[in-house]
Parts: C-alpha cells; sequence; structure tokens
C-alpha cells in the first residue's frame, strides 16, 4: 500500500529514516513535500491517523501559499 | 560598558562553578546529588520519552534530569531531558542546596545581576571537544540526532532548547552584536530545519537584514550546552551585548568558547553544533508546536535554513525539553531571568520594591511585593512595571502585595488576594499589546491587561473595620527554625 500523508493526504512522501533493531527495520521516518509534516510510523494513532487525527489538525485542500508569513520575505525567492 | 566588577561567590558556588564547564560535568554533578537518573528500561521515541519527561517535570522541587540511552531504533544515541526541570538543579548549579527556597535563588540571581566583568576563554579549534567528529557531506539530522515528536499534535520533530549562535548579517566582524537566543527548530529535509523568530527578536532582525540586503546570514545551532548558556541565553540583554559574556559574568566563571566552521563563535564543550545558512527568501510550512502557554501555536511560513556542516563530541547528548500545558521545564527555566530585570528596572525608580515573582509562563502573570509609600503606590509601580522592556509584551496580570508578603509563596498571594483584594478596585486596560501566541488575546498579538492591588489599604483610603496586622514572626530565625524541624523529621529524633 502505498504510503500517504496523514496531515494533507498528500502521496508525495520521502522516507528520511529508517530506525534499526536485531539488523531489522524497527520504523521509519517520513516526510511530507507538501505540508512538511513529519511522522514516524511507529506513532501512536492520534499522531498518525487520518481516521483518528483531529479535524483541526488536517491540512487535506488547504492552500499553503496563504499561510501567514512570521518574517515576510523581503524579495520573491529565486 | 565593561567593567571588573566580578561576582563575588560563596566558597561552594566557586567549587561549582569551577568544576562545570559543560552539560556532561553538570549532569555527573546533578546525579551525586541524587538529581539525574538514567531511565533503566528501553523506550520508544514517542510516546515514551514525552511521557517520562513530564513525569519529571510534574515535581517541580526536586524532579531529576533523565538520560534515556536505550531509545528503540536509534542505539548507541543518547537523550536527556528536565536538565532544568527542577528548582533544586537550578540551586545545585548556583551551589546552594538543592532544598534552597526559589524566594533564595531569586536573591542570589539577583546579587550576581550586577556583575559585569566577561569571563571567556579561548579554545583552538584543535583542541575542542565539540570538533572531535565533523560531517560536511551526507548529512542526515535523522540519523544524527535521535529525534522525537515533543507533543502529540506537532507537525515533525522539534530542537526544542538549543543556543543558536548568529552574526550580525552588516556587522559580522563584531562580536558584541553576535546574538545567542533559543529558538524553536523543525527539522524538516535530512539537512534542512525551519528557526522560528519575530521581527521584534534579535533572530528575527537579523533575518529581515539579511534578505533586505542580500547578505548572507549564518548560524550555529549548539545542542546540549554548559548550562549556564540556556539558562541566560534566554534573558533579554541589549542588541550589542554578548550573551556569552553575560552567562559567564551570571556563572562566575570562564565559558571556554572557539570557532565553528563558518565563523561564529561557539562553546567548545558543547555536545553538536549544526551550522547552517539562511535560504534566502525561502519558506516552509512550520507548526503547530505545542508552545509555552499550554497551546498549539498554529501553521504558518517560516524562514528555511540549510546544513552546511555538522561538528559533535563523541557519543554526543541530545539534550531537549518538554513544553506545553504548565508546568514544564520550560518554566523553570527561565522564570527567575525572567523576574530578576523586571526587579532591576523597578528597583532603579521604586526602592520599596521588595521582590518579583514573575515565573508564571514568562511573565503572563508577575506578582510584585511592593512597601505602599502612599495610598494607592502599588497601582504606579504596576504601570511602571508595565512599562519594563519585558511588560511591553508579557506582563497580562499583575497582582501588588505588601512588602512582607512572600510573592513566590503562593498560599501568602493567596492571603492578601483573599484579605486584601476590593472587587471594585481592579483595573483592566484594554487593548494593549500583548504576545502573539496567547490564547486569551483578542486578536493575536493585543489584548487586556488586569492590575490587581493586593496591598494593604492605608489612609487615606477606608482602612475597613479591623485593619490592624498580627505581627506573624518570619525571618531568619523562623527559616532556622523550619531547617532544625525538617533535620529532626529526617532524623527520627525522640
Ligand atoms: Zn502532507
Amino acid at each position: 500500500m502505498k504510503t500517504i500523508c496523514p496531515r494533507c493526504e498528500s502521496t508525495g512522501v520521502t522516507q528520511m529514516h529508517a530506525g534499526m533493531e536485531n539488523g531489522q527495520v524497527l520504523w521509519r521516518v517520513w516526510h511530507c513535500k507538501d505540508c512538511a509534516y513529519t511522522w514516524r510510523d511507529s506513532e501512536p494513532a492520534e499522531s498518525i491517523d487520518p481516521k483518528v487525527r483531529p479535524a483541526w489538525a488536517q491540512m487535506k485542500g488547504v492552500d499553503f501559499d496563504s499561510l501567514r508569513q512570521v518574517v515576510p520575505p523581503a524579495r520573491k525567492p529565486t | 560598558m565593561d567593567t571588573e566588577k566580578e561576582v563575588t561567590l560563596s566558597a561552594q558556588a566557586k567549587a561549582v562553578a569551577a568544576r562545570i564547564g559543560s552539560l556532561r560535568d553538570f549532569l555527573d554533578y546533578l546525579g551525586e546529588h541524587d538529581q539525574c537518573v538514567t531511565w533503566p528500561d528501553a523506550v520508544l521515541p514517542e510516546p515514551d520519552i514525552r511521557n517520562v519527561s513530564v513525569a519529571a517535570g510534574n515535581n517541580v522541587s526536586t524532579g531529576p534530569a533523565v538520560i534515556f540511552d536505550k531509545i528503540r531504533g536509534y542505539p548507541g544515541k543518547r537523550v536527556a531531558v528536565n536538565v532544568h526541570g527542577s528548582f533544586g538543579n537550578l540551586a545545585l548549579l548556583l551551589g546552594m542546596p538543592k532544598t534552597t527556597p526559589v524566594r533564595e535563588l531569586f536573591f542570589e540571581i539577583i546579587r550576581r545581576w550586577g556583575s559585569d566583568k566577561p569571563l571567556l576563554a579561548r579554545v583552538d579549534p584543535k583542541n575542542a571537544p565539540v570538533h572531535e567528529n565533523r560531517i560536511d557531506h551526507g548529512i542526515n539530522l535523522y540519523d544524527l540526532l535521535p529525534l522525537y515528536r515533543i507533543n502529540a499534535h506537532d507537525g515533525g520533530f522539534y530542537i526544542g532548547k538549543a543556543c543558536v549562535v548568529s552574526r550580525d548579517p552588516l556587522d559580522p566582524d563584531n562580536f558584541g552584536k553576535q546574538n545567542v537566543g533559543i529558538y524553536r527548530i523543525q527539522v524538516m529535509g535530512p539537512d534542512t530545519f525551519t528557526l522560528l523568530s519575530i521581527p521584534a527578536h534579535d533572530m528575527g532582525r537579523q533575518m529581515l537584514m539579511a534578505e533586505q540586503h542580500g547578505k548572507p546570514l549564518k548560524v550555529s545551532v549548539m545542542i546540549g550546552n554548559h548550562p549556564a548558556m540556556p539558562m541566560f541565553a534566554a534573558t533579554p540583554v541589549g542588541y550589542d551585548e554578548s550573551e556569552f559574556a553575560y552567562a559567564s559574568q551570571m556563572m562566575g566563571a570562564p565559558l571556554r568558547l572557539t570557532t565553528a566552521v563558518n565563523g561564529t563563535d561557539i562553546l567548545a564543550d558543547t555536545e553538536m553544533v549544526i551550522e547552517g545558512e539562511l535560504q534566502l527568501n525561502q519558506r516552509e510550512v512550520e507548526g503547530p508546536f505545542g508552545e509555552f502557554p499550554g497551546s498549539y501555536s498554529g501553521v504558518r511560513k517560516v524562514p528555511l535554513f540549510r546544513v552546511t556542516g555538522v561538528s559533535h563530541r563523541n557519543n554526543p547528548i541530545f539534550e531537549n525539553i518538554y513544553i506545553g500545558k504548565g508546568w514544564t521545564e520550560h518554566d523553570t527555566l527561565i522564570g527567575l531571568n525572567t523576574s530578576a530585570p523586571i526587579y532591576a528596572q523597578l528597583k532603579k525608580d521604586f526602592p520599596e520594591v521588595a521582590a518579583v515573582n514573575a515565573l508564571y509562563q514568562h511573565g503572563l502573570t508577575g506578582i510584585i511585593a511592593v512597601k505602599n509609600r502612599f495610598s494607592g503606590f502599588a497601582k504606579s509601580v504596576a504601570m511602571r512595571a508595565l512599562g519594563t522592556p519585558h511588560g511591553t509584551m508579557y506582563l497580562k496580570n499583575l497582582i501588588l502585595v505588601d512588602e512582607n508578603v512572600d510573592p513566590f509563596d503562593l498560599n501568602q498571594v493567596m492571603w492578601a488576594l483573599s484579605t486584601r483584594t476590593r472587587a471594585n478596585d481592579i483595573i483592566v486596560i484594554p487593548n494593549m499589546p500583548m504576545v502573539p501566541i496567547d490564547p486569551a488575546a483578542e486578536v493575536p498579538g493585543k489584548g487586556h491587561r488586569l492590575i490587581i492591588d493586593a496591598t494593604s489599604f492605608m489612609a487615606p483610603d477606608n482602612l475597613g473595620a479591623d485593619p490592624h496586622l498580627v505581627d506573624r514572626p518570619m525571618g531568619p530565625e523562623i527559616d532556622a527554625l523550619m531547617q532544625r524541624l525538617s533535620e529532626l523529621q529526617k532524623g527520627g529524633v525522640r
């Protein structure tokens, strides 16, 4: 099954690291290129299961360009 | 201006200051006083580290630092939490017994406040422990650090207690304008991270300058530091004053500095330094993060940094913090150093001020003990407190109590509230500046202030039916008797 982001449900996710125990993969860390959510697949469901995560924490359909800037950039990035 | 006013320390404080040169030294010292434990069980990064951190921090008096060295999936890696999580640990750092009352810790900080002789030693980078290992290529922060989620709904894995060094992008050779501060850092890609600062803070100001003028902004993220560094890096000093100098002055012992590969000054004995460079005008989605008012900050666009190199000691310790709904290590770490400057600033104009307790959530609530010079005087002192640099943004609720009420003893403060507050004599100042992440704001950054004058009434005020105070015995004699009773209890003397 393809891994999707538990926060924005994007499929644009990349594995960042795998934790090993006795030569076996114990968990993997994933990062979403769209909403920048990072998670470990061994975490409790409240953090990584879209069906369990609170609605306020979900970002499916959010326009990321409309988010507030904390330090407004001086110019458009090149 | 620097002078030669060095702090005078007790013999014990001098011995402790001379002995502690790094986080490792401090953890050893804490361990000798039963204030540091190594967690015996194997833990998963989530939720185990979070839960043990909270449990350690729940005991504000003598909760221990905790070292994790059996983190599943991160063999050989270590995490330390709650290092500044109890007043007992702070007392030991100041060379005092771990049972020292908070009020005495406050006056010890005040006593050291006036020292202004920087004590900085230079270590050749070749001999600096932080440079024992160097990584310039193939950097993966998720591999180098045993990262974990601090609160369940944080947007990622945060480095919450690092001291970040940066040079002024327009005056990069000026040591004084080099800034050291604690900012929340969210690890993004394997070699990128966001760093949150607002334009009102030194780092935010440097980011604005760098982007406005197209100049590079290089930072060094120091993780696992001399315990004085995080404690005093969070204290607001002037923009051209060095936090390194300040931390050394407060400890009364030299801090060992060396140079990072990117040219910034760093602590020679720090566990790990991540060198990074601001990606001009680039932003990444950051948050939420469980912040000190006990609520999650929103998701925003925050400046992005790329890692240019990492130096670390052998077998480094990732020191991190639990922060969220209080009380947490964050409150203990910065509380006394939030209270001290407010006290020092008030004391200059109003010698009647006896003590200031602004321990609560970075000073969102402050309690000021003051002797009324005349009726209503305490309210004038409150107004002055709102005008101090920290008060301008943070002091939201102010409680004024008599000079013989200990503001650090909440039972005494409640006595003052119970017997001195007149409900028609509280002051609400509407539409004042406010910390943007305070959930009690009307709109983020704007809200109301509250002043409760719970000092004793004096003429020409109506004094009420029975205004004569009981003269409760207090002071050193009572303190000594309390100490004796506690020894008798421990010894089981019959
Ligand atoms: Zn996503």
